[in-house]
């Protein structure tokens, strides 16, 4: 009855509040054209996990783990094939020596290398952690894992979002003994993309279809703690960086989205009946089809799609300091073609900015990010 | 049992929401609420107020209204023109003192008496005029001084022949049938103030003095700089309102036939609360009689029911006042939020359930995918801007319309070099020429014109015949899109909408209701007359070889039909294609017989499920800004030529729209196709590999040249 009448008063007033206003872009994520400016290092189709490891980078693209190398003083990588798997790669982690966690979709987390080779982990129910989205090593021997959904698999994440779900987990496992499983952190997140570890021994969590970013106690059950809301775009994979974080959001949020995902009669005829590349959702990468859908100020003019036309798909890189609040950001607008950034790694003076939508991997001078401050 | 399906569409069909929207367009919705409230309060004082309705009751309140409206009239076109007129009440009294000085003391005739009162209005409401229209003096202030000087010398004089006042008596029969005869049971100054207030309802929405008289409330500046003459302006408003202030009074005297101090005191409030209460803007520009009228209606009515219940004139003044501020505070909410509310509720979608579109990506279908567009040659890039059609003449120059209101042409062979070749004003779209070499166009927003091989611009038509029961005024000619000249000459073009203009075309997609309709223009009679009603975004129209009927394509439903307008089937539509996977714009004839059409946008799964959930769109229409509302994919087109019996013969794609974002026109000519796009910066020209090189569209409607 209250909320029935806080409605009415927001209609008449004419605020928002469902909480589905889209942010502007500004402040320090006033849009700049910085990642299409950046040499490009790499083609690579749906390069995804970019991961700096003990030695050198690594990446996934598809089924493939890829050895990436710096290709003397040039930005650009070179590439050795690691191994292959039957589906796509959903994420990497490193231990810091040999040891590499892989996330397969559908199919779960294995150790491979270092000393829990082969390991693979499964919940208390003996359950695979069917969509990882992220892994990380707290020390050699303790491995945290996000799983996006407890109903989509990965690749599916479109999915995911337009049937509004919030199955998501973080999972726990230590891995010295031999038959011990994993136990749960957190349930009921939206699509936790990202996992880093703070300074202060918590765990950052990215939540992106609740467009923010959260802090978790590895070791207790606490209740998380919001370190940065509101976010203009979903958040994908955060990484350390000197005193602070760098942070990929790989799809803009959408005011039309929002509204979508508010009219549940459409949105589950949309999901029913249309294949998910031609959704009125976000994307990797967009422009592939005539059947996608464009809105009003999408279309071109004088045969100039313009900059600041709304866009499923967008390329977005966050400096955030050590309280995750944003600094500076490196973007690539609606125009732009280094869309879909999912993964990061820093390396070298540089960062290594994995755009999963367009398929292409550039580096972004750290140095100079910290001149143009 | 119905399927919610059905259902939707029964309710989308059959209940017109855009008429909501439609009706909140209209100028006149403005006096919606004082109407209402005028009639809720007739109503209330009619059931309550004993002897309302009777015949003496009436009469007194038609005498007191013709007195007051006149005061209220007086002050409306003051506050039209941006001022105010505070010193009303006392050139009322003033007035009445006048007349009864005239009739009862000095025996003057009554004519006499009548032009020395009026000119002592006209004379007052100089003062004013002057004061304010020309040593530009603030109007509040003004009237205020003047008020107070008028009352003082009032009080003066009154003192001095009250008494000669009430001795005195006039036995003018003229005068006695002026404040208390009848015509028809209604009371001669009634009819009086209705004459006057007619007059000016036709001078205010009918004639330029009114117009400017609104200009000028409405933007001083801008009337100024359109060559208004603002003072002299302002002068005489505050000598009409003089005027008509001095004519009641002058009514009132013959009436009453004496007066007394209080004669006139608060006059000025109650006018100024009617004159807001009907809707007159306090910033000036917006105003009417009719506004005016409902407003004395509404004040008089009050004053008088409260007044019977023996409310004392103190309490009286009180309600009044209450009113008055009510009145602003509703007026200024109404002013600040009609278009907001306008803007959210105007587009109004309907149900539209159309088939899954035949895929283009499968290699079998009629329309595979090509890429045979990409390597167009570019005609004039960048020296244009929206091109929506393209056509060539008999000596290779090819002519194009642009956005800023220009026809361009290309010089032949090359087409590298350009000229204006007309300034029309409006965005040309459909262009065709008749048997004598003018060429025809359609401009959006103005309607057909002709222009004539020396360049001079000539204007066909601009309005058709009005429908009955459209509330939008239809006879305007709004989106004139595409034509072709049937070959006696008469021209059908079509009107895509008449519910959006020119740069909102795209909007009508989210509506794809029958906005639009095909037009005929005979200009043998100079007749302009609809031809065919209620269309979904009727576009391009092209003339059949056999002469006796025609080609249009719906764009939102992505169809195109034939219609006949002369031999055996005449009258009759019939489809020709339809289920395109795009929204199909103008036809033309190719050289071998069989007609072109752009496909100037794909359809999208997405917005073909939101066609059949109107409501989606309804909401989507009020929550989410324009620029991000749901559109046809309009960056992609691609050129299709069809026979006469719906096959589909040829398919020409520019996939991701590299060179072409948008087709909406292609012209065959000596073997090439060249392509125009509305909102391009480009033409593009195709070479057709098996077209015969000496084909020209002139020819195959008109003939060789002899």
């Amino acid at each position: 009855m209250i909320h029935a009448l806080k409605k009415i008063y927001a209609d008449f007033r004419g605020f928002d509040e469902t909480g589905s206003a889209v942010p502007m872009m500004d402040g320090p994520l006033k849009p700049n054209m910085a990642l299409d400016a950046a040499p490009v290092a790499l083609h690579l189709p749906d390069v995804d996990n970019l991961l700096a490891t003990g030695d050198g980078l690594i990446c996934s693209h598809g089924g493939d783990v890829m050895r990436l190398a710096v290709d003397g003083a040039s930005p650009a990588l070179t590439m050795t094939h690691l191994r292959s798997f039957s589906a796509d790669v959903t994420c990497l982690a490193s231990d810091g020596a040999q040891g590499l966690a892989i996330g397969v979709d559908g199919q779960g987390i294995v150790v491979e290398g270092g000393r829990h080779d082969g390991r693979q982990i499964s919940t208390p129910n003996g359950e695979l952690l069917r969509a990882p989205t992220a892994a990380l090593f707290l020390d050699p021997d303790t491995l945290v894992v996000a799983v996006g959904s407890a109903d989509n698999l990965v690749v599916d994440w479109k999915r995911d979002l337009m049937t509004r779900g919030s199955s998501g987990s973080i999972w726990r496992l230590s891995l010295a003994a031999k038959d011990q499983q994993a136990v749960p952190l957190t349930r009921n997140l939206a699509f936790p993309y990202g996992l880093a570890s703070a300074p202060d021994g918590s765990l950052v969590v990215t939540e992106a279809w609740r467009h923010r970013v959260i802090a978790i106690d590895p070791g207790s059950a606490k209740p998380s703690r919001v370190l940065l809301a509101d976010l203009p775009a979903y958040p994908a994979r955060i990484v350390p960086a000197d005193d602070g974080y760098w942070l990929a959001l790989f799809a803009p949020r959408n005011q039309l989205v929002e509204f979508v995902l508010s009219e549940d009669a459409y949105r589950r005829r949309m999901v029913a009946d249309i294949d998910p590349a031609y959704w009125i959702a976000p994307a990797l990468a967009t422009g592939a089809s005539f059947l996608e859908p464009i809105q009003g100020g999408a279309r071109k003019k004088l045969n100039m799609l313009k900059p600041w036309s709304p866009s499923w798909s967008y390329g977005l890189v966050v400096r955030c300091d050590r309280l995750m609040r944003p600094l500076t950001s490196f973007h690539s607008r609606a125009d732009g073609r280094i869309h879909g950034v999912t993964s990061l790694a820093e390396q070298g003076g540089s960062l290594f900015v994995g755009a999963k939508g367009s398929g292409v991997v550039v580096a972004l001078d750290t140095r100079l990010e910290i001149l143009g401050q | 049992m119905l399927s919610s399906d059905t259902i939707t569409r029964i309710r989308y069909k059959y209940l017109p929401d855009h008429l909501i929207g439609e009706v909140l367009a209209k100028r006149w919705i403005d006096n919606a609420v004082p109407f209402l409230a005028l009639a809720v309060l007739v109503a209330v004082c009619g059931a309550v107020v004993p002897n309302f309705f009777s015949a003496s009751g009436l009469g007194d309140l038609g005498r007191q209204v013709a007195e007051f409206g006149l005061v209220v009239l007086g002050l409306s076109i003051v506050l039209m023109s941006g001022g105010i007129d505070l010193s009303v009440a006392s050139i009322f009294t003033l007035a009445v003192l006048a007349s009864l000085i005239g009739t009862n003391v000095e025996n003057l005739s009554v004519p006499v008496t009548f032009v020395m009162v009026i000119a002592l209005g006209v004379a007052c409401g100089a003062i004013n005029g002057y004061l304010i229209g020309y040593l530009r003096l603030r109007a509040f202030l003004t009237t205020l001084v003047t008020l107070i000087i008028f009352r003082s010398i009032y009080d003066i004089l009154f003192l001095r022949m009250s008494t000669a006042i009430v001795a005195g008596f006039s036995d003018s029969e003229l005068l006695f049938y002026i404040g208390d005869g009848t015509i028809l049971y209604v009371p001669v100054s009634l009819w009086l103030t209705a004459a006057i207030a007619i007059g000016w309802h036709i001078v205010l929405s009918r004639m330029r003095p009114g117009w400017r008289l609104t200009a000028v409330g409405g933007a001083r500046r801008s009337a100024y700089n359109a060559g208004i003459s603002v003072r002299r302006t302002v002068f005489f408003a505050y000598v009409w309102s003089g005027a008509l202030c001095a004519l009641a009074g002058f009514l009132f005297a013959a009436r009453i036939g004496s007066t007394g101090a209080d004669t006139g005191v608060g006059l000025e409030v109650s006018a100024l609360t009617a004159a807001v209460l009907g809707g007159n803007s306090l910033g000036g520009g917006r105003g009417s009689v009719a506004k005016a009228a409902m407003g004395a209606l509404f004040v008089l009515i009050l004053g008088n029911s409260l007044t019977n219940f023996g409310v004392s004139g103190p309490v009286n003044s009180t309600i009044l006042g209450c009113v008055l501020i009510t009145a602003v505070f509703v007026d200024m909410r109404w002013l600040r939020n009609r278009q907001k509310w306008l803007s959210k509720i105007y587009v109004s979608p309907a149900y539209l359930s159309l088939p899954a579109p035949p895929k283009a990506t499968d290699p079998n279908s009629p329309f595979a995918l090509n890429d045979r567009l990409r390597s167009v040659d570019i005609i004039g890039l960048g020296a244009i801007d929206g091109p929506e059609d393209v056509i060539l003449d008999r000596d290779d120059n090819l002519y194009c319309g642009t956005r800023h209101g220009d026809i361009v042409r290309f010089f032949g062979p090359d087409h590298q070099r350009h000229e204006i070749f007309a300034h029309i004003g409006g965005h040309p779209l459909g262009m065709a020429f008749d048997r004598e070499g003018n060429l025809l166009v359609c401009i959006g927003g103005m309607g057909l014109y002709k222009v004539t091989p020396t360049q001079e611009v000539i204007k066909l038509t601009d309005e058709t015949n009005r429908s009955y029961l459209s509330v939008v005024d239809d006879s305007r000619l709004r989106l004139a899109d595409d034509l072709d000249v049937a070959p006696d000459g008469r021209i059908y073009f079509s009107e895509a909408t008449v519910r959006y203009e020119q740069e909102e075309w795209a909007t009508d997609a989210l509506e794809c209701r029958g906005n639009g309709r095909i037009i005929c223009y005979d200009p043998r009679t100079g007749v302009t007359q609809t031809e065919i009603h209620r269309l979904v975004f009727p576009n391009g129209i092209c003339m059949a070889n056999d002469g006796c009927s025609f080609f249009f394509a719906e764009s939102w439903i992505a169809t195109i039909s034939r219609y006949w307008f002369d031999g055996p089937k005449k009258g009759t539509i019939e489809r020709v294609l339809a289920n395109l996977p795009g929204y199909p714009d103008n036809i033309n004839r190719a050289s071998d017989g069989n007609y072109w059409v752009a496909l100037l946008g794909m359809r999208t799964p997405a917005l073909d499920l939101a066609l059949t959930m109107p409501g989606f769109r309804r909401r989507m229409a009020r929550r989410v800004a324009p620029d991000l509302w749901l559109y046809p994919n309009i960056n992609t087109g691609c050129i299709v030529k069809f026979d006469e019996n719906g096959e589909i013969l040829d398919v020409l794609w520019d996939l991701g729209g590299v060179n072409h974002p948008m087709i909406t026109s292609m012209r065959e000519h000596k073997g090439h196709l060249y392509l125009g796009g509305v909102s391009n910066n480009r033409i593009g020209r195709y070479r057709l590999p098996d077209a015969d090189p000496a084909w020209r569209a002139q020819d195959s409607y008109w003939g060789e040249p002899t």
